[in-house]
């Protein structure tokens, strides 16, 4: 079998359609030229999120994504969103470790309107008390629908755990006890930080002329200012792990869940690839090895997943479990962490590599259908990797990993002393 | 993929041309054992993505063995006469392809989506799943504990157990009120010979279709299907019945007291339209208006924007092809004052109706949306389908913002006095909260 893969779509398809450039007060620009569909994605992207919140206030990037769609100086609350449905278009914002996100999808001659409402996003939001009182408590509400999510707990509490400092272990939502305590002074000085222009991306895609946007983006964000923030790196913080830690989760279930995770390498650092191989090998579908073993062979669980963690900092390889009963669960553990030896024993088979690569080819060919979907791959990638390049260089990685950089990464990190276990198992009911 | 072409088919076929808003051709084939075949040529992509609908899901389930629509789907994918489901899936996923089966209420089928250099092989395990399917018992046990496990779960969130809980009440015996996944009772009593039934029986050319999006050929595609399909047999295919949803003479409410939670969830509705119903606009536009969306929508104002009362609010009616439900949701720690709000902005949209601003809005908003709808590959697959499913007719994508824009305050507004029919709901309530809390009057509590 040929190691030499034919790209799906060739990474000069892609370089040629986009366009990137700064304006001069730091607004970095990407655009992505599509015409196949009427239709053109505009969205800013803020490098802020639950990863630059200190302890007190974590969640207040959210609790601001929340209060930039009430009022600005510009728009008067509710303003916004009707600007946008009686244009036809679709709306949102999104907070996440890296970043927090607004988007329009319009039809392509609207676009415009995209830029204009979110130039005022940027430099003219005001926070009444009055507003961030109301959406004080919409965000109240959205943690609480976290809290009745048992598999919501399991995952916070799991990740608090497995990292002890980087602040990649604190839900983007933010700790009940944080979120209680907003106050619109903070968010006030949260936003005057971290929103202007040149701590943000703006992505256009779809069907549009780059000449077009480059002079809408200088008119509606050119004039604008700010100056770039320096973003904590918490690079190693993180304190060398030398045994395993576990943590139960008793709550009203009838389906126990575990997570497994691993301490490895963020995606600064070279290994972070056969990281990736190595989780789809392990647990990517139905004939990855945890799966096979897990549900066909063994039948103890009911579902399996794997992989490692797209993040900056050093993170987390995870497996997934939904077992068949709780009385199972120390078997999977055995299973798990043998399969897991086995990977860092063995060479992965010819046939499982390129597998992989297969997969990277396609998944790349079936991401770039959606104009958002193109939006979100080049400006996470700008933010996390430093350039949306890489979603043309991560194939060239992953074909460059071999099946001994896998089997040395499984052995280096997916070790039982470097392990965090969470379950989530049944506690009757109080009454 | 094999360009051999079958001059037969281009005689049998009657097809005819769509032009789509965006100068894509989309033309619709029937193969001679009745198999209506839809391709949408878009080849902006390296990728096909392939549908095949059959027009009966879970409302034909077999009395009492819930699930097994939805079974015998996801084994279509799982294994054939002549190959395991292991094999099948090796295949598949070394691709870097994706194949599913699955079914709602109305239909199953399957669907695979590839890089189009493997097409060829794409239809090779479509067809060997429709001609062919195994419906092993090492598959079925493993497709059983995935389903149970699924159906467990159900109850360990209360977003799906409010939801669960508001169907039976609106639904009872009706076939809608079985769950699409099965249940913990049905799904142990789901044989293999019911999968083998229900395949035979529904699974027939005539009462299915294709819908074929992305980078591929219309006549070259329609060949090949012929070639794989043709032993495929036509048969009667029986069709679902069930008598009227009734309607609750007054608010009827099922509490369910959780005290571990912090918040409350509710869900009331009573019956709604069909998908075909001539009003059908009219009344999407009505509930779009009132409750389409968590912020803009009445609903979303007067709950979310202004009473800060929750993160979500809205209201919809399903699109079934039997009456489907009107859903009203929230969820609150203040469920007394939410409940309160919905109940009158519902009873004032009956009473009053929408205003011309609103309905322009909500042209407006399906208008220019429209093009977004489709825009990708999984969208105009559900528009294709939709359109088919619902027997739309061809010129349906095209002429979608001329009927939106057809659709007047009047339409609306009778549309809101035809199918919203307040005070008489079921309702669900679950939380950590009592019947005092709620400080409802006039309702029957359901034991």
């Amino acid at each position: 079998m040929s190691l030499v893969v034919a790209f799906a779509t060739p990474a000069s398809d892609i370089e040629s359609r986009v366009f990137e450039y700064d304006l001069k007060n730091g607004l970095h620009v990407i655009v992505y030229v599509d015409s196949s569909a009427p239709v053109a994605s505009t969205s800013v992207w803020y490098k802020v999120g639950s990863y630059d919140e200190p302890l007190g206030h974590t969640g207040i990037s959210h609790m601001l994504e929340h209060l930039t769609f009430k009022h600005t100086d510009v728009y008067k609350p509710g303003e916004f969103d009707r600007i946008v449905d009686s244009a036809g278009g679709n709306n949102n914002g999104f907070t996440s470790t890296y970043f927090t996100a607004y988007y329009e999808n319009f039809a392509r001659d609207r676009y415009e309107l995209a830029m204009k409402l979110e130039a005022a996003r940027m430099a003219k939001c005001v926070f009444p008390d009055s507003e961030f009182a109301s959406e004080h408590q919409v965000v109240s509400e959205e943690r609480r629908l976290h809290d009745n999510r048992p598999t919501g707990e399991l995952w916070e509490l799991f990740g608090a755990t497995a990292q002890l400092v980087n602040p990649e272990r604190n839900p983007t939502i933010g700790w009940s006890d944080d979120v209680r305590n907003f106050t619109v002074k903070a968010v006030r000085e949260w936003y005057s930080q971290h929103y202007g222009p040149a701590n943000a991306v703006l992505v256009v895609c779809g069907d549009v002329r780059p000449e077009d946007v480059k002079a809408k983006a200088e008119r509606h964000f050119g004039r604008l200012k700010g100056k770039p923030i320096e973003r904590r790196d918490y690079y190693d913080v993180e304190p060398k792990q030398n045994g395993e830690r576990r943590i139960t989760v008793r709550r009203r279930v009838r389906v126990p869940s575990m997570l497994i995770g691993y301490q490895v390498p963020g995606v600064r650092d070279s290994a972070w690839y056969a990281g990736e191989v190595a989780g789809t090998i392990l647990g990517g579908g139905e004939t990855s090895r945890l799966y096979k073993k897990l549900v066909k062979e063994l039948g103890l669980a009911t579902s399996v997943w794997g992989g490692s963690g797209v993040s900056r900092d050093p993170s987390l390889f995870q497996v997934g479990v939904t077992p068949k009963a709780e009385s199972l669960i120390p078997r999977i553990e055995q299973v798990v962490q043998t399969e897991l030896d086995r990977a860092g024993a063995e060479l992965a088979s010819e046939r499982e590599m390129q597998q992989v690569r297969n997969q990277v080819l396609a998944g790349q060919a079936f991401g770039r259908d959606d104009m958002f979907g193109m939006a979100y791959w080049l400006a996470s990638n700008h933010i996390l990797y430093g350039s949306w390049r890489q979603v043309i260089e991560y194939p060239e990685h992953i074909n460059r990993v071999t099946a001994e950089q896998v089997r040395v990464y499984c052995a280096a990190h997916l070790r039982p002393d470097n392990r965090t276990t969470g379950i989530l198992v049944s506690a009757k009911e109080s009454k | 993929m094999n360009r051999r072409h079958s001059p037969i088919l281009v005689l049998l076929s009657a097809f005819c041309l769509l032009t789509s808003a965006f100068g894509l051709p989309l033309y619709r084939d029937s193969l001679p054992n009745g198999l209506v075949v839809l391709t949408y040529e878009d080849a902006r992509l390296p990728t096909v993505a392939v549908s095949l609908v059959c027009r009966s899901g879970a409302a034909c389930d077999p009395e009492g063995k819930a699930g097994t629509a939805a079974m015998m789907a996801d084994l279509l994918t799982r294994g054939t006469a002549t190959m395991s489901g292991d094999s099948v899936k090796s295949i598949v996923e070394f691709l870097g392809a994706r194949f599913s089966g699955d079914a709602d209420d109305d239909n199953c089928g399957m669907e695979i989506r590839v890089l189009s250099k493997d097409l060829g092989t794409a239809l090779d395990l479509m067809a060997d799943a429709v001609l062919h399917p195994a419906f092993a018992n090492g598959e079925m046990e493993i497709a059983r504990s995935r389903m149970m496990s699924g159906a467990r779960r159900i109850f360990d969130n209360p977003g799906s157990e409010v939801r669960y809980e508001f169907m039976k009440l609106l639904y009872g015996d009706h076939p809608y009120g079985r769950l699409t996944g099965g249940d913990t009772l049905s799904l142990p009593l789901i044989k293999r010979e019911d999968l083998v039934a229900f395949h035979g029986t529904y699974f027939r050319p005539n009462s299915c279709f294709v819908v074929a999006v992305g980078d591929v050929v219309r006549k070259d595609f329609v060949a090949e299907l012929q070639r794989r399909l043709a032993a495929w047999t036509p048969a009667p295919v029986p069709a679902p019945t069930a008598e009227p949803l009734g309607m609750p003479d007054r608010i009827r409410i099922k509490l369910i007291t959780h005290t571990d939670m912090n918040q409350t969830y509710v869900e009331f509705g009573h019956p709604g339209v069909r998908a075909t119903d001539e009003d059908m606009l009219a009344t999407r536009l009505m509930s779009f208006i009132l409750g389409g969306g968590a912020k803009s929508s009445r609903l979303g104002v007067s709950v979310r924007e202004e009473g800060g009362l929750a993160y979500d609010v809205r209201c919809w009616f399903d699109r079934n092809r039997l009456e489907g439900g009107f859903h009203a949701t929230v969820q609150t720690a203040k469920p007394k004052e939410a409940i309160g709000l919905m109940l009158r902005d519902i009873q004032k949209m009956y009473d009053s109706g929408a205003t011309k601003k609103e309905l322009e809005l909500a042209h407006n908003y399906y208008t220019g949306s429209f093009p977004l709808t489709y825009a990708s590959t999984r969208g105009k697959l559900g528009q294709v389908r939709t359109m088919e499913l619902y027997d739309y007719g061809m010129d349906w994508l095209d002429k979608f913002p001329d009927k939106i824009r057809a659709v007047t305050i009047d339409d609306v507004n009778q549309a809101a006095r035809d199918h919203l029919a307040p005070g008489k709901y079921w309702m669900v309530v679950l939380g950590p909260v009592t019947k005092e809390d709620l400080g409802l009057t006039d309702v029957e509590w359901i034991e």
